[in-house]
């Protein structure tokens, strides 16, 4: 199923000494590799990536194929991309012992079918996914994490990378030490999102029997409500507040981690869905939607 | 009273078991025990399990020496260990396994086993608190927990700082800044649960920092 077209290509220097101004501007770009790649594959394909530094951009469109652009601009890394399979591996490695973290910085956009599940470790830099909707684990160190209308079992892991989902839909599992979370317009049925010094903002819908647990260790957890919305609150800061503009039916019964710290609990209309809000010495606020 | 043939022996014995309710069907198992002495052996046998069943069930013995000494040895035997072993079986066993008998594993097995080992003492301490348990005690348990788990990471941390390179990349610069925000919450949880000790929030937290910090560590390891 190798049906690979390869294409490394250099940059066209001629061109550039024809116009001494853009060589300029474009100089860095002189020695830019670029390389490309197509793959056929079956439906529910896995793509991975593995890449120390640089930008990774995966979009879906409807083909079977997988389309692999690297761009990279040191001779001390390589980029391979090969299929096993209906699996394609694409990965950056290092061929040279001395290599500086510039060095060592790739870039790709990657364009897959919507079906696929990707697997994408990438250390600093960017990661981007937009409309892919299978199954999604994504590690990184320092680099930030945007999803755009996602679907599947979605895992995430950064150190200090922020992340972004906007319309992202199935299960999300993100943590972090230092980076902030932004979940917009979800539609999760189950959320579970913890970093220790950062953010969280949680704006979208609670679906029926959907749990959503938000926990960090300071910073501001912030959940957006509409009148419309049914949930059971639980919202503990140990050493922080807790501010809410939900009017909440108090449980019947005392709860354990009411005991400890700041806490609101109640329920929200019917309660059909559980949010589970808990900080350290953080911040807590429950606002109604404007 | 209906006689019982060794076929449909079990499916009766199981019904007149235990209490013995002297209702026709146990007569007839009775019977039909007293005229087979296959099934009676049977009976026999499942009798003595039981009765060592609840041996084992009311003892819970402490392994002898000899077992650890023979897991020692062969151990040493397939080269997985070094050194030459104790007088008798170290009760921190956690620390003696980290502190220097598996040093011919890689970095990132190490710290692997490192966390596996902090997970499973973490999930272990955080269920739930029995009431009954005093305060002291509770106390007692968590600071003997803590601080092998605090020590551990720490002998991991130096271990791992003498072999980075002196030049850090900037993605080993973020793990460090990131180490560093998770020692301060260890730090500050340690310190919430001095103060409350059966704040099972803070406890939670503290174990959490305790995995981050393993987790980071043995990431640190694999670069």
């Amino acid at each position: 199923m190798s049906t690979a077209q390869f294409l490394p290509l250099r940059f066209n220097w001629k061109t550039g000494l024809l116009a001494p101004g853009l060589l300029l501007v474009t100089s860095t770009a002189v020695f830019a590799h670029n390389i490309e790649k197509h793959f056929k594959v079956e439906p529910r394909s896995v793509v991975t990536i593995h890449n120390p530094s640089g930008k990774v951009v995966v979009k879906a469109w409807t083909k079977s194929e997988v389309m692999v652009i690297a761009t990279h601009t040191s001779d001390k890394v390589e980029v391979d991309a090969e299929q096993t399979g209906n699996r394609v591996d694409v990965m950056t490695h290092q061929i040279s012992n001395s290599i500086s973290p510039e060095d060592l910085r790739a870039d790709y956009q990657i364009n897959v079918p919507e079906d696929a599940e990707l697997q994408i470790h990438d250390d600093s830099g960017e990661v981007s996914v937009a409309n892919v909707l299978g199954d999604m684990n994504v590690e990184t160190v320092g680099a930030g994490v945007d999803l755009e209308d996602a679907a599947g079992y979605l895992t995430v892991r950064t150190v200090g990378g922020s992340f972004q989902c906007i319309r992202c839909a199935g299960r999300l599992e993100v943590s972090s030490i230092s980076g902030s979370f932004k979940l917009l317009s979800l539609r999760s049925y189950h959320v579970h999102a913890q970093t220790s010094k950062g953010n969280i903002l949680l704006d979208g819908e609670f679906l029926p029997n959907g749990i959503y647990r938000l926990k960090n260790y300071s910073g501001v957890i912030e959940v957006h409500f509409s009148p419309g919305d049914s949930f059971d609150l639980s919202a503990t800061s140990l050493k922080g507040k807790v501010n809410s503009q939900a009017s909440l039916i108090p449980p019947a019964h005392a709860h354990p981690v009411s005991k400890f710290g700041n806490a609101i609990l109640g329920t929200f209309n019917a309660g059909h869905a559980k949010v589970e809000l808990s900080s350290f010495d953080g911040t807590i606020n429950i606002l109604k939607r404007e | 009273m209906t006689t019982v043939a060794c076929r449909d022996f079990l499916d009766r014995f199981d019904s007149s078991d235990s209490p013995r309710n002297g209702s026709p069907a146990d007569l007839s198992v009775q019977a039909h025990l007293r005229h087979c002495p296959s099934c009676r052996s049977f009976v026999e046998d499942l009798g003595k399990i039981r009765a060592a069943g609840a041996q084992l069930a009311a003892s819970d013995p402490e392994p002898p020496a000899r077992i650890w000494f023979a897991l020692r040895a062969e151990l040493e035997k397939e080269g997985l260990i070094r050194d030459t072993p104790s007088e008798v079986p170290s009760k921190s066993w956690l620390a003696e396994l980290f502190s220097g008998k598996f040093s011919v594993l890689p970095r990132p097995v190490l710290a692997g086993g490192y966390l596996a080992a902090l997970l499973a003492i973490a999930f272990g301490l955080s269920g739930p608190i029995n009431s009954r348990i005093n305060r002291q005690r509770w106390l007692d348990g968590t600071q003997s927990s803590t601080e092998p788990l605090s020590a551990q990471l720490m002998s991991a941390e130096k271990a791992s700082f003498s072999s980075w390179p002196a030049s850090e990349t900037p993605v080993t610069a973020s793990l460090h800044q990131n180490l560093e925000i998770v020692d301060n919450y260890i730090s500050l949880c340690e310190n919430s649960v001095r103060e409350d000790p059966e704040n099972e929030l803070a406890r939670e937290y503290l174990y959490e920092a305790y995995q981050q910090k393993a987790d980071l560590l043995a990431q640190l390891n694999d670069r």
